[in-house]
């Protein structure tokens, strides 16, 4: 387990602010922030990369406040990965067992093993420079797990991967942890990356650490307009009757608003649905016309890039986003009528 | 309107474009011009028997045994100084950064001015007396090839240290590497390729060498005759073909580094 106690840390003009947290044994543990919020930071004061001003690091029960980063057998892979160029794959992951601590023997079988669970068994002969984006992160993973480390910190490990191969290796990410059971601490400004790995989240925002808790409780209940703003308000809809439809499909009707969503169970309560999640148009959207409804705006507030409409349907009155320029474009005021499109894996049972 | 402001647009690069193409065209012609010029005055028959003579060879040997050793030390004491001038924060970084540069900038016969009036005092002249004599000595064609170069060697090391990305060096300590053990085993390896340049372009730097030589070693043939020394005696005795023979052998020396400064460049590591 690990625990900060009224941590601070400065670095230049940047200040990290008594920042209290405990991360379970074997938890995947998710630091959601914008840029420059000092998410990384903290995994740096984590691993003994940054010096603290003020306050301690437990790790296991033992202060681990003033100890070197070597002995605190944390393991660190960066948001570029920082394979050694000067070594082929095998060197890289081998890098981190020491001739002393292991032998010849127990270095290839761990090796071995990591480069199968990753994947990358065909790739051990190879110089690091000519790996992919999404080669590079599981060369950097298994050079990490090489040395069995008690915690292991990722640094936005999928900003620099295309859409598609992100959304494999998250997957594989929660895949690795559950399969070997390290705690985890992963940095990122991915909303969606965070509700899909973590089993807690902490939510940082310029050197402050706002809010800790389960994704629920983060996504539906946040404790601050600077959370709220972050991550979004979700709509939430009370359902007032539910039918099942077959095929893992049931509807549910929310004030007058009949929603399809994919559930195995016989009863919705209440749905969620952030406004990010809802497509706006001013002409009618083709095809069935199924979680599509006609709205009137009710109300429209602009910033600097985003604006957020409010939508009468039925008995609710929805809160969208959408880019200001999309918006000005459709020329959309108060009063008009809107189609909008409830996209279907963001309808969350609640 | 539109159609004449993008002609004169064009027209304007390409005027820009041929001047700074003239400017690098004449001074390459420049170079060019000073080196073709020397073999106006001499025959490939002298000039063969100039260079294949043992005062020649005995200059070339002491430029570069004394260039080799003078850069062996700039390189020991400039590695760590360069990675300390890089990587460390400490009190009045500023003021070392600038004593640093002053060798660079002051003028090698102030150097070895400098120096020559350092073995006149008592601590000098204890050293020459029970450690090892400087003044008019080999030692002292060593010590001013130091004195010039060390600070070349340390400034080239360290935006080669500059350049590192630290990650790699954090990465190295969550894996077990002493800060110690990470400057071997990651640092060092990194900065293989700008190491080894820095190396070559002090030691170019440290054959060519003249002004603080000739001040504090002198120039005695053959005992402290080094190439650019030879060239100073040769022309002060009016051996035109001598002279020319030895500027030959120091810009071929020059040429070769530099060649091998350009291998080494382009095998530098993917980002």
């Amino acid at each position: 387990m690990i625990e900060i106690r009224d941590m601070r840390v400065r670095l230049g003009k940047f200040t990290l602010r008594d920042v209290n947290l405990r991360i379970r044994e074997g938890e995947y543990f998710v630091i959601l922030g914008p840029t420059g919020s000092g998410k990384t930071v903290i995994l740096e004061a984590i691993a003994g990369l940054c010096r603290i001003r003020k306050g301690a690091i437990f790790i296991n029960g033992e202060d681990a406040t003033n100890m070197p980063p070597e002995r605190r057998r944390i393991a660190y892979v960066p948001q570029d990965y920082a394979l050694f160029p000067f070594l082929n794959v095998r060197e890289n992951i081998r890098f981190g067992l020491k001739k002393g601590d292991v032998n010849r023997e127990e270095t290839d079988r761990r090796i071995g093993h990591l480069a199968h669970l990753l994947g990358i068994t065909h790739l051990l002969e190879r110089p690091v420079g000519n790996l992919s984006g999404g080669e590079k992160q599981r060369v950097s993973l298994a050079r990490a797990l090489a040395t069995a480390p008690r915690i292991l910190l990722l640094d936005e490990p999928l900003s620099s991967l295309d859409v598609s191969t992100a959304k494999y290796l998250r997957l594989e990410l929660r895949r690795f942890h559950d399969e070997l059971g390290i705690t985890t601490i992963h940095v990122t400004h991915n909303l969606m990356e965070a509700e899909e790995l973590a089993d807690r989240i902490a939510i940082i925002d310029k050197g402050n650490l706002e809010q800790v808790g389960t994704r629920e409780e983060i996504f539906l209940s946040p404790c601050n307009e600077t959370v709220s703003n972050f991550i979004g308000t979700p709509n939430i809809l009370s359902c007032e009757k539910c039918s099942d439809l077959g095929h893992g499909l049931i509807e549910a009707v929310c004030g007058r608003m009949p929603v399809i969503l994919p559930y195995e169970g016989a009863e919705v309560r209440k749905i969620a649905l952030f406004p990010r999640d809802i497509y706006v148009s001013v002409v009618k959207p083709p095809g069935p016309q199924l979680n599509r409804f006609r709205g009137i705006v009710r109300d429209i507030q602009p910033f600097s890039s985003l604006a957020r409409l409010k939508v009468q349907v039925g008995d609710n009155l929805l809160l969208t986003e959408m880019p200001k320029t999309a918006m000005e474009e459709m020329a959309i005021e108060v009063g008009q009528e809107v189609y909008l499109i409830l996209k279907i894996r963001g309808i969350r049972i609640v | 309107m539109h159609s004449s402001r993008v002609y004169k647009g064009i027209r304007g690069e390409g005027v820009f474009r041929a001047a700074t193409i003239g400017a690098l065209a004449l001074l390459c012609l420049f170079f060019v011009g000073i080196l073709a010029s020397l073999f106006t005055y001499t025959d490939w028959g002298t000039m063969a028997k100039t260079l294949f003579s043992r005062e020649i060879f005995l200059a070339i040997r002491l430029s570069v045994t004394t260039a080799t050793i003078a850069t062996f030390f700039a390189v020991l004491i400039g590695i760590p100084a360069a990675y300390a001038i890089s990587q460390t924060e400490f009190p009045g970084k500023s003021v070392v950064d600038t004593i640093l540069d002053l060798p660079i900038v002051v003028s090698p016969v102030a150097l070895g001015a400098a120096l020559l009036v350092f073995f006149n005092n008592p601590v000098g002249m204890g050293i020459e007396k029970y450690f090892l004599r400087f003044v008019f000595e080999v030692p002292g064609i060593v010590l001013a090839q130091f004195t010039v170069v060390s600070a070349l060697s340390v400034r080239l090391m360290k935006s080669t240290f500059d350049s590192i990305d630290p990650r790699y060096e954090q990465v190295g300590r969550t894996l077990g590497c002493s800060k110690v053990s990470v400057f071997f085993r990651v640092t060092l390896p990194l900065a293989r390729n700008g190491l080894i340049a820095s190396c070559i372009l002090t030691w170019a730097r440290a054959v060519g060498e003249f002004g603080a030589t000739i001040t504090l070693a002198g120039a005695m043939k053959p005992k402290t005759e080094t190439l650019p020394v030879a060239i100073f005696l040769s022309l002060s005795t009016a051996d035109i073909e001598k002279a020319i023979a030895v500027i030959i052998t120091l810009v071929t020396i020059a040429a070769c580094s530099l060649l091998v400064l350009r291998k080494i460049g382009k095998k530098g590591y993917p980002a």
